[in-house]
């Protein structure tokens, strides 16, 4: 067994007792800091740029040419324009969502034998913006964007659809897909963005 | 119709104390809010008006448009006079408070003051007591646990601090030799009562932080044990009035009187007696440094538990009272 030799909690000094010294310390530091400049964002006014990675609003990937391999392979069974969402309706999304229940994806056969998504909305009153559904895309046609002013008047607005999916990540990607990720790909991606790490 | 033009001049004096210091308790409000954002480095109300200058407006129409409701288990009649009890003494405390010497303008000699009574630092006392039943009424009066609990903390720190108050405000009247709070200024010409009185400024200081319930002394309101304390049951504008009354009025008021006790009232500071500045633009600069302190402190510090408080009313700040009438006797009787 240890020893364990329990000790008192140090007292006020007399010093600290009759000239309230704490008293002072603390008034001290709220008068620095009334001479600093103050650190909001004023913010209807001024928007702060979330990072890259930032999980906001969903949106759909459209089919441009930048596909990842996978996409490739399912493209000859789908009907899909270029332009428009690549969602193939694999509903991995919808398995992965904890609450699976927002997602309404509905797909159809056309008469050439091939598949159309119809239907995807999420309601994202009921998202808790965990990014499962974005991480299970095959296509990486899910992702999230950097927006955040998800309010509305009415319920039905809060509801995302196919069309204005694909709007959203238009936009996302015609500012920020150059951008590079705060996450480093391989190592020569981290050296550049964080310089040469020595690992001990 | 010597009794009718007194009326006529002191009712119109009285008005124009009570408008300016409702107006003045709203900016004070302002001047609150944009301190602790500072301090928290945020910037405070912004976008109404200029900087946020007309926000005590917009927040006075705001109070005074919201719905007013009584719960049906309060006792009604004490429930209202609360309010009143707590706002009326504290804004009757201006009565007694000089605000310069008297001036001549057009051939008529102005008194900035209300009355010169020779007991006007008693009456200023008492008033500053009456003024803390509106908080124990409340409390009682709203038949629910919170509100009781905080009209009784009040209670308990009102008990210990009014006597060392009391004690404490003996030294500046032992040397002024007089109540009259017009006569303890001019007493001060040569040197203010800070200098032998320091014990007692230190235990006023603590004494108007503990009546008017600021920071290190707000357990009566208490807002993460109490949800707001004794004005948990009111809504609208009889809400507003507690802070009101308590928070700006009552803590302007009583900076002014200590002001006038310890640092000389409206003598200029000392060296800048040359400067061009009127004698109440001097009281005023004393006031306001003094109500910036009180801020200052409330922003800062966290809060003491019952107990700590009437220990240190009892063990601490009533033997400094006492032991500054000591020293003021002892002064007196060297330096005449």
């Amino acid at each position: 067994m240890v020893k364990i030799k329990y000790i008192d909690r140090p007292g006020l000094t007399n010093r600290e007792r009759v000239f309230f010294v704490d008293f002072i310390k603390g008034m001290r530091i709220t008068l620095k800091n009334l001479l600093r400049k103050t650190v909001t964002t004023y913010y209807p006014f001024e928007k702060l740029t979330p990072p890259k990675r930032f999980r906001g609003t969903h949106a759909h990937r459209v089919k441009n040419g930048k596909e990842p391999p996978s996409f490739k392979v399912l493209e000859k069974f789908m009907d899909i324009k270029e332009g428009e969402s690549r969602c193939v309706a694999c509903y991995m999304c919808q398995q992965a969502c904890p609450v699976p229940e927002l997602f309404k994806i509905e797909a159809v056969q056309t008469p050439e034998g091939k598949k159309r998504v119809t239907r995807f909305d999420m309601n994202l009153l009921n998202c808790m913006y965990c990014g499962l559904c974005t991480e299970a895309c095959p296509v990486d046609c899910l992702i999230m964007t950097d927006i955040y002013e998800t309010a509305s008047y009415h319920r039905a607005g809060t509801v995302l659809h196919l069309d204005d999916m694909a709007r959203r990540a238009v936009d996302f990607d015609s500012r920020r897909f150059d951008e590079p990720d705060r996450i480093w790909i391989d190592d020569q991606e981290r050296s550049k963005l964080w310089g040469q790490i020595k690992w001990s | 119709m010597e009794l009718l033009g007194t009326v006529v001049v002191l009712t119109i004096k009285s008005l124009i104390f009570i408008i300016g210091m409702f107006l003045g308790a709203a900016y004070l409000t302002l001047l609150e809010r944009k301190f602790a954002g500072h301090v928290q480095q945020r910037p405070g109300p912004l976008h109404v008006g200029p900087h946020g200058f007309l926000q005590p407006i917009a927040d006075a129409l705001k109070v005074l448009t919201k719905e007013d409701l009584v719960p049906d288990s309060v006792d009604k009649v004490l429930f209202y006079l609360a309010s009143l009890m707590a706002f009326v003494p504290a804004i009757m405390i201006l009565a007694v408070v000089p605000f310069g010497d008297p001036f001549t303008i057009f051939g008529v000699e102005i008194k900035p003051y209300i009355t010169d009574l020779n007991v006007g630092l008693l009456l200023a006392l008492a008033f500053g007591s009456i003024s803390i039943y509106g908080v124990i009424f409340a409390g009682w009066a709203s038949n629910s646990k919170y509100p009781m609990i905080g009209g009784l903390r009040k209670a308990a720190v009102l008990i210990g601090y009014e006597v060392a108050l009391g004690f404490a405000l003996v030294g500046p009247i032992m040397m002024a030799g007089s109540f009259s709070l017009r006569e303890i200024v001019e007493a001060q010409q040569n040197m203010w009562f800070i200098i032998p009185n320091i014990l007692a400024f230190v235990v006023v200081i603590f004494c108007i932080l503990a009546e008017t319930g600021r920071t290190p002394f707000d357990v009566q309101e208490a807002e993460a044990e109490l949800v707001g304390g004794y004005v948990t049951e009111y809504t609208g504008m009889k809400f507003g009035l507690f802070p009101l009354a308590e928070w700006y009025i009552a803590t302007f008021v009583l900076s002014a009187i200590t002001v006038i006790l310890f640092f000389g009232g409206w003598n200029p500071l000392p060296l800048m007696g040359w400067l061009p500045i009127p004698a109440f633009v001097w009281f005023f600069i004393k006031v306001f440094l003094l109500f910036m302190f009180f801020l200052w402190v409330h922003w800062t510090l966290p809060r003491y538990r019952v107990d700590q408080i009437t220990e240190l009313a009892w063990k601490v700040m009533l033997p400094l009272a006492l032991a500054n009438i000591f020293i003021v006797a002892i002064w007196i009787i060297i330096f005449g």
